[in-house]
């Protein structure tokens, strides 16, 4: 179901409004400063800090000028920033008491406590807990009351590495039934997870949109991030056993990469800023593998000597960090063609 | 000791432990509102609330002794019941001890109300817990040791009542007749061996209760 807001709130002198849709399914990433209000907009919309305005989700109308549902009947699964473990019950008792109110089944309690890796912890008491293990319970705590909507706070931001991925596959696969609003400053995890985007900032939900128009779009502040990246929508055409290549499809430009990592229907591929080099010509005599026709849209200078040229590649966008050197050397500016070589890539 | 002295002695335990029951009742609504809201007026409320602590109880129980007596508010109540006083009964010993221990009901309640993160409040809410639901199954069990002491505070302190029971109760046996006040009037007799008998017993039972305490308190898992 989609949800539509259309909120203000006032606290002290800092002021929040936010009109925006919610995608009916797919991780949405709510991306912001400290203090931008993020986590107030996901109290807000959990119903736990009174503000102003409309909520709709699906048919049902949560919020209006008169009315506001309590948040304990909203379906709503909120993660705050830290676990917030209930601390006079173990781990099981926890997990109960989210199961037990929504009325969970044996099937969801064992599927959350497979995937999430449970099992072992649930005769511990919460406060033996580390704080990764503390976070994997408090998702799967919000997992099992069943919700509609997962409004999540920097889940994984106790987490090691490894544990996010998996847990990042986790969110991910549960994005396919419900709409998640996901909150994070690790731009990993917006390029894996994130379909679309909203940024809010100081209060204001400044643009809502798709991750590629997110990342790459002429605003936008995560281009001008030392990890910038883009991430292109492929078709896999081949698998190249003797090379152990993958060979993707973009338009109709194909890729080559190594096939490490997941193979999905519809790969995404992750190309960073600063593993994009340009020429004029295309050269057969690189070591590069992918080497893509495009043509320029913009070049902005981010200091120290540095540029960031914004491509158009069949019709995705393309992000290379260059020298305003070889700027100046290549003459780049809008409308020139050139050709992308892409150095390395990695599937996400 | 005299069958009397047993009977003064079970007056006390009798009146300790209602004054304690119902204070629990009473300071539970009050010390949540107290913890949870700010409110214009609130600090002259909580100052009033802690005037036991700091007034003679004599000045306490004169101004009961009026309260309850015939012409006062407690006297109209008692009409009700065909009587025409609550003064030098039984329940007026309950209300006198209920005044007078209060505050040490009243704050660890509330400091227990007011230890309980916001946020674990409100992920209950959020996991489908109604108001209701989160007070028994959040803040009750999270605030087990604030009604612990508590309750310890209130029964000690009511069983060692003096003042107020002397101004409102009398000292009629087995009704308002409580162990200090048998002690007191052994001492005015002159009957020392009584009054160390009873004083003695008084020790024991404290002691006992102490010890139970800190015993409890001790346990692996207790929450304290």
């Amino acid at each position: 179901m989609s949800l539509t807001v259309d909120l203000r709130l006032q606290r002290g002198a800092f002021h929040l409004s936010a009109n925006a849709a919610l995608p009916r399914r797919g991780v949405t990433i709510l991306f912001g400063a400290s203090g931008a209000g993020k986590s107030t907009l996901l109290r807000a919309m959990a119903g736990l800090a009174p503000s102003r305005g409309l909520i709709r989700f699906g048919d049902t109308l949560w919020q209006d000028e008169q009315h506001s549902l309590p948040a304990h009947q909203r379906p709503v699964g909120l993660m705050l920033q830290k676990p917030t473990l209930f601390p006079h019950l173990d781990v099981a008792g926890n997990l109960r008491f989210a199961a037990r109110r929504a009325g969970a089944d044996q099937a969801l309690w064992r599927r959350v406590v497979g995937r999430l890796e449970l099992g072992g912890l649930l005769r511990r008491s919460v406060r033996e807990l580390s704080g990764g293990e503390a976070s994997r319970v408090a998702l799967g705590r919000t997992l099992l009351s069943d919700p509609q909507l997962l409004l999540l706070d920097e889940p994984l931001a106790a987490l090691d590495q490894a544990r996010r991925q998996a847990l990042m596959t986790v969110i991910s696969e549960i994005a396919e039934r419900i709409p998640v609003l996901y909150v994070t400053h690790q731009l990993d995890e917006v390029i894996t997870l994130g379909e679309h985007l909203w940024w809010l900032e100081e209060g204001r939900l400044r643009a809502q949109g798709t991750l590629a128009d997110a990342l790459a779009g002429p605003d936008s502040p995560l281009a001008q991030h030392q990890d910038a990246a883009v991430v292109l929508r492929t078709r896999e055409v081949a698998f190249h056993r003797e090379h152990h290549l993958l060979e993707l499809r973009i338009g109709e430009q194909s890729l080559r990469i190594p096939a490490t990592g997941p193979r999905g229907e519809a790969p995404r591929l992750r190309v960073a800023a600063r593993d994009v080099s340009l020429s004029l010509s295309a050269a057969e005599d690189s070591s590069v593998l992918n080497i893509l026709p495009a043509s320029v849209e913009s070049v902005r200078d981010l200091g120290q000597g540095q540029c960031l040229v914004r491509l158009l590649c069949e019709q995705q966008w393309l992000l290379a960090r260059v020298t305003r050197y070889s700027c100046e050397r290549l003459a780049l500016a809008p409308g020139v063609g050139v050709f992308a070589q892409i150095k390395a890539a990695a599937l996400v | 000791m005299p069958s009397a002295d047993w009977l003064a002695l079970w007056v006390s335990v009798k009146l300790a432990l209602i004054s304690t029951v119902v204070l629990l009742a009473l300071c539970t609504p009050l010390a949540w509102w107290l913890a949870r809201h700010r409110r214009r007026g609130q600090a002259l409320l909580e100052a009033l609330l802690a005037l036991p602590l700091v007034l003679p109880p004599t000045v306490l129980g004169f101004y009961l002794l009026l309260a309850l007596g015939p012409r006062g508010p407690g006297g109209a109540l008692a009409g009700l019941g065909n009587a025409h006083s609550l003064a030098f009964t039984f329940s007026g010993l309950v209300i006198g001890s209920v005044l007078y221990s209060l505050p040490f009901v009243l704050q660890p309640l509330k400091n227990a109300f007011a230890a309980i993160d916001r946020d674990t409040l409100d992920m209950a809410a959020s996991l489908g817990a109604s108001p209701r639901d989160r007070f028994i199954n959040v803040v009750l069990p999270l605030a087990r040791p604030g009604y612990f002491s508590a309750a310890v505070l209130g029964f000690a302190h009511t069983l060692g009542e003096f003042g107020v029971v002397l101004m409102i109760g009398g000292s009629l046996s087995g009704e308002t007749r409580v162990a200090s006040v048998a002690l007191y009037e052994h001492v005015e007799a002159g009957d020392y061996a009584s009054a160390g008998r009873l004083a003695m017993v008084l020790v024991v039972l404290s002691v006992a209760l102490l010890w139970a305490v800190f015993r409890w308190q001790r346990r692996p898992g207790s929450p304290l």
